[in-house]
């Protein structure tokens, strides 16, 4: 396969890792992450300097990577989860910034702003998918679960949720770790993938295209994610010209969306066989009399 | 001596967080939730003040009006565009923090491709030389925005509870609905209170340029505007003032005392120690969720 | 010993006494009601016994067991369960699906087993589905199963909601205001259906109603608050003639 399209499935496969952390914690249990990048800066740094500095092999260093952003997210969510939504999303932002700023002042761990330059392509094409399918299996399983059922649920109606006997606090800790650690493995394998790292490649910007294919997609479906991650990578690449204005064009389509269609492209719409066959037969079939027309 | 020089200099910087966060508090108390685009539009003041000064050569004193009315204006139709649709539809409000993070993206981008990326001054339109007390060196320029907010805050003050409409808008962030049942509109008391909040962001943005200088990211200050009112108490007014106040000490003393790299990360652990030990802030009260 | 016992309970908000020093206690097996005018408090002490909010002062027990200050996931665990004034369903859920995220007696699968298809998963997750399925039919729902529960029309709202509770097995369960914004014939099924699950459910229950025939055709024993304080209580007979009752509330009403 030609480099070229390789190369935007790579990163395409390594944003639907991070966007399917952000689709569980934001968009199935309602807690609002800006700061996505946050974590993949620890998942990228951490899986470097150990493959680097310290010649570990990629898989270890990746879940080094993941653990440590897992646990990071611990500190985070526990003074915030137990209060209102704002605290939580502002923590985040305020998290991503910080870790920005420790990276830019531990020179001589992570290289200040200069980064970390010639790094491995451990990252290849079949990793990348395997670790996006894998990541997306777990996901779905998990949201179908009983477990999943109840971050739903404290999306919906998070007083209700704790009156009929669910500990929100713990089940939005979990949906933050699982994002965290997603985000945590989607930076190592995207600092693998690129050869260099660079603080500035973990700012608001990445953040906000993480959140834009989550909206776009539909935050409560998996299959959107995987749409607009796919979508939402190759575009850019085609308008290269209009880098300058592509963050201009996000703000304007997020806010569009909200005002629109917040539900996303795909809504709570997912692929599933049912679905299909449904989606089949409103295509396909010719219009019946209203009488045999069965109930949806 | 040291030490009093570090507090001037940070009831200044407290008193610019103060506007924003009042602004922010002001929002917050109607409406419910976080408006992530208050920094943008604070941002944008900043610039229509500048640009009143440099490309038309407007005097001071009518460029900053200026700035106020624009920010205010801008602010309504932010929330004309954004808000309302979503406001109508009875989404979470998850989907206004989302808009609102769209607005900010959108204006602090849209400034760096028409207006330009780089870090702009304002000319010398304020005094800035220092007078000294007893030993005490005092910026002009920083007693001048000291007073200018403290006037500003005064007069936001007395619209929110001396008056008529400021009557309406605490009886709607009350309830909107009961509100709107005693004859107040309350479409219209939020464009008011979207103007206020964007007018004294304008002027604290504007006051932020001269002080130091006015470039398309300054929208980050709102997280400081959130830190103050959480330190002081989410969606209490006073508690926004009294917040932003301790947040621009402490902030300035960290600075100057151990290092300015990591200003913003004692900004972060002083709203985590809140959060931990006082989550009502330092004046509020925290409000149980109804059933 | 009371299933459920306040004592002394009091909560202020601010300067407001929402509640005055409440006491009751509610025998296993009883059906309780409050009534009083709105704002009187009767939603508050919902909330107090569910642990959305704390006490100021006085002690909630239930089974014998404190439960003043625990956190409303644990009260809800413990085996109490409630419905809301203004109905709590999660909206973009199915019918179902609402119903299935308050079975947890039926599963105890872990969260890392929620990450693969395991067999005590697979076999879990269709006891609660079968669970569900029966609860549905038992209030008429069966037939609405895949329908998302904000389409529902607002009698069969309240139905699922009462459903959702019923789902979690519980010993007590608070129904507020039932029969709001029904009309007769609803609120004659709806009795109907409370005295049947109070029998078949062996629970005890406790309710609030402004409907007065829901009220003293339902309940063995009525506690009347005004302004956060009781201000009689005893059985149907009792309380409707006490003439400080009629001259706060009662004579107000319709009847």
């Amino acid at each position: 396969m030609n480099e070229y399209y390789a190369g935007i499935i790579i990163l395409a496969c390594i944003n639907l890792t991070a966007v399917l952390g952000l689709s569980l914690l934001t968009g199935f249990t309602g807690q609002f992450n800006f700061g996505q990048a946050g974590f993949l800066a620890i998942g990228a740094y951490t899986t470097t300097i150990l493959t680097t500095q310290y010649h570990t092999p990629f898989i270890p260093a990746l879940l080094a990577g993941m653990l440590l952003s897992g646990l990071t997210s611990f500190v985070i969510g526990y003074p915030t989860l137990r209060l209102k939504g704002d605290y939580f999303a502002i923590a985040t932002l305020g998290f991503a910034e910080v870790v920005r700023l420790l990276i830019e002042n531990l020179e001589k761990l992570t290289g200040g702003s200069r980064g970390i330059p010639s790094i491995p392509h451990y990252t290849t094409l079949p990793f990348a998918i395997c670790a996006a399918a894998l990541s997306l299996v777990v996901v779905a399983f998990y949201i179908s679960s009983r477990h999943g059922r109840s971050c739903i649920a404290i999306r919906e109606d998070e007083l209700a949720a704790e009156s009929i006997g669910i500990d929100t606090f713990w089940y939005k800790q979990v949906s933050f770790f699982m994002c965290a650690v997603l985000g945590g493995l989607a930076g190592g394998m995207l600092a693998h993938y690129v050869g260099f790292i660079q603080p500035s490649m973990f700012g608001m910007i990445k953040s906000t295209e993480l959140i834009v294919m989550v909206i776009f997609g539909g935050m409560q479906s998996l299959t959107g994610a995987v749409f607009a991650s796919l979508l939402l990578t190759s575009l850019p690449e085609i308008l290269r010209a209009a880098m300058a204005w592509r963050l201009v064009v996000y703000g304007a389509v997020v806010v569009l969306i909200m005002a629109v269609r917040p539900e996303g492209l795909f809504g709570t719409w997912e692929l599933t066989p049912k679905n299909i066959q449904s989606l089949w037969r409103k295509i396909f079939s010719r219009p019946k009399s209203k009488l045999s027309e069965g109930g949806a | 001596m040291e030490f009093l020089q570090q507090v001037i200099n940070g009831i200044s910087i407290g008193a610019v967080y103060a506007l924003i966060a009042v602004g922010y508090s002001l929002v917050y108390s109607i409406l419910k939730f976080s408006n992530f685009a208050h920094g943008g539009i604070m941002m944008l003041g900043s610039y229509f003040g500048f640009l009143a000064l440099t490309l038309l050569h407007i005097p001071f004193y009518i460029a900053l009006p200026i700035a106020i009315v624009g920010a205010g204006l801008l602010a309504i139709l932010n929330e004309r565009i954004a808000y309302r649709p979503i406001r109508m539809r009875n989404s979470p409000l998850l989907y206004l923090m989302i808009s609102a993070l769209g607005v900010s993206i959108f204006l602090e981008n849209f400034t760096i491709v028409t207006i330009g990326p780089n870090f702009r001054t304002y000319p010398d339109v304020l005094p800035t030389a220092p007078f000294m007390i007893g030993g005490l060196s005092i910026g002009r320029l920083d007693l001048i925005i000291v007073v200018i907010t403290a006037l500003s805050l005064a007069l936001l003050t007395w619209i929110v509870y001396g008056t008529q409409i400021g009557n309406a808008i605490r009886a709607t962030s009350y309830s909107m609905r009961v509100a709107s049942l005693m004859g107040i509109n309350p479409d219209f008391i939020v464009g008011f209170v979207f103007f206020l909040a964007g007018a004294s962001a304008g002027i604290g943005g504007v006051m932020f340029g001269i002080k130091y200088t006015v470039w398309p990211q300054m929208g980050a200050l709102t997280i400081k505007a959130f830190i103050a009112a959480v330190v002081g108490g989410l969606g209490s007014l006073p508690g926004a003032v009294l917040g932003a106040l301790v947040l621009g000490i402490t902030e300035t003393f960290a600075a100057a005392f151990v290092s300015s790299a990591f200003r913003d990360l004692f900004s972060y652990a002083l709203m985590i120690i809140i959060i931990l030990v006082r989550p009502g802030g330092l004046l509020g009260k925290i409000t149980e969720e109804k059933a | 010993m009371a299933l459920l016992e306040l004592n002394h309970v009091t909560k202020k908000f601010g300067g407001v006494v929402a509640v005055d020093d409440f006491s009751h206690h509610l025998e296993d097996g009883g059906l309780y009601a409050i009534i009083g005018p709105n704002g009187a408090g009767k939603t508050t002490i919902f909330n107090l016994i569910t642990g959305i909010y704390s006490p100021t002062d006085g002690a909630i027990l239930f089974n014998g067991e404190a439960i003043t200050g625990l956190k409303p996931h644990k009260i809800a665990q413990k085996g109490i369960a409630r419905t809301f004034q203004n109905i709590r369903l999660f909206p973009l859920l199915t019918v179902l699906d609402n119903v299935r995220t308050a079975c947890h007696r039926y599963a105890s699968y872990t969260i890392p087993e929620g990450f693969i298809p395991s067999p005590r998963r697979f076999r879990e997750e269709k006891a609660i589905t079968e669970r569900a399925h029966r609860l549905l039919e038992m209030v008429n729902l069966e037939g609405r199963a895949e329908e998302k529960s904000k389409n529902l029309p607002y009698g069969h709202q309240r139905r699922l909601e009462i459903a959702r509770a019923l789902a979690q097995e519980p010993k007590l369960l608070l129904l507020d205001e039932p029969a709001a914004g029904m009309n007769p014939d609803e609120t004659q099924n709806l009795m109907d259906f409370i005295e049947k699950i109070h029998a078949d459910f062996h629970l005890t229950i406790l309710l609030i109603e402004h409907h007065m025939e829901v009220v003293m055709g339902l309940a063995d024993n009525i506690v009347v608050l005004d302004f956060g304080r009781t201000i009689a209580r005893g059985t149907p007979e009792e309380v409707q003639a006490d003439p400080v009752v009629i001259k706060a509330y009662l004579g107000s009403e319709e009847g």
